[in-house]
């Protein structure tokens, strides 16, 4: 039986653009002691720009943070009254330093329903990417949310 | 486990395992990274009694955080400049204060556009076995004349 899925189709081909985000040092040396990073190339300066960086290294999910500053609209998905998390994905492009300025562009990607052993799920997936200031396209990242019954 | 120093592509077999790394996402670690993300706390990540409210049996880890710890792992074996793509499934909700044990088992190796790539299937398991979070990445490795 093929789901019909009702959900706001007009969102497809709409960029939702944030920023910029400026990804300063103390950001990185927060984002390293909340998950107790201690590789110098994210953690000192010094040992970044020997390596022939600008600043430290931003770890490469640190971008996946920012995506929330995206507002993205509703999509009146006609399915489901339990909505969570269901999956992540970063693709890095080019290396992000600290003094860097990202914009963000996001967009719908595509809905669609799963059905497994605990029923069915309809996910949907937002793309956003990240651009520095240089034009430079330095991340894509996927959200993936599940609406369930 | 492949010795993490000096890392190269030709050091890689299908089947090479990375860890596991054991770790803990304390309550002050996920503070620190919920202040940082801008989600106002208490929040479900934070609190026991909105935890509870949203049908969890406490609070949990983000899963952006997660994927943050995962990465972790993977870029302490093969280098801060190694970690192309990470792509992941939330299949159960990853609590505080617990072992969390993090493994790789390498599925593929392949050269592409000149670079050296190693795929690998990523896992991140509870003390008793819970399958928390699963996925894939792809990393890149320099050969070892580079």
């Amino acid at each position: 039986m093929t789901m019909e899925l009702e959900y706001n189709r007009d969102l497809y081909g709409v960029e939702h653009r944030a920023g910029p985000f400026e990804i300063t040092d103390d950001l990185v040396q927060i984002f390293n002691r909340s998950i107790g990073e201690t590789n110098p190339m994210f953690t000192d300066e010094a040992t970044a720009r020997a390596a022939g960086y600008a600043g430290v290294l931003a770890p490469p999910t640190l971008v996946t943070m920012l995506v929330r500053n995206v507002e993205l609209p509703d999509i009146e998905l006609n399915f489901g009254i339990v909505r969570f998390h269901a999956g992540q994905r970063v693709q890095s492009r080019a290396p992000i330093v600290a003094g860097d300025s990202l914009t963000a562009s996001s967009h719908l990607k595509e809905v669609y329903p799963k059905t497994g052993r605990t029923g069915t799920m309809v996910f949907t997936v937002w793309e956003t990417t990240f651009t520095n200031q240089d034009g430079v396209v330095v991340a894509d990242v996927q959200e993936s949310y599940a609406s369930r019954e | 486990m492949t010795d993490r120093m000096n890392l190269s592509f030709e050091d890689i077999d299908l089947g090479d395992e990375i860890g596991p790394v054991e770790l803990v996402a304390t309550d002050e670690n996920v503070a620190t990274f919920c202040e940082l993300w801008g989600n106002p706390m208490p929040n479900r990540f934070t609190s026991q009694e909105l935890a509870e409210k949203s049908g969890l049996p406490g609070p949990i880890v983000p899963g952006v955080m997660s994927m943050a710890i995962m990465s972790q792992a993977l870029t302490d074996w093969a280098g801060p400049e190694s970690l192309k793509d990470l792509d992941l499934v939330f299949r159960q909700p990853v609590p505080h204060n617990k072992p969390l044990l993090i493994s790789a088992t390498v599925t593929d190796t392949r050269q592409e556009d000149g670079e050296n790539l190693v795929e690998c299937d990523i896992l991140m398991l509870g003390e008793a076995g819970e399958r928390y979070v699963g996925g894939t990445a792809l990393i890149s490795l320099p050969s070892s004349g580079e």
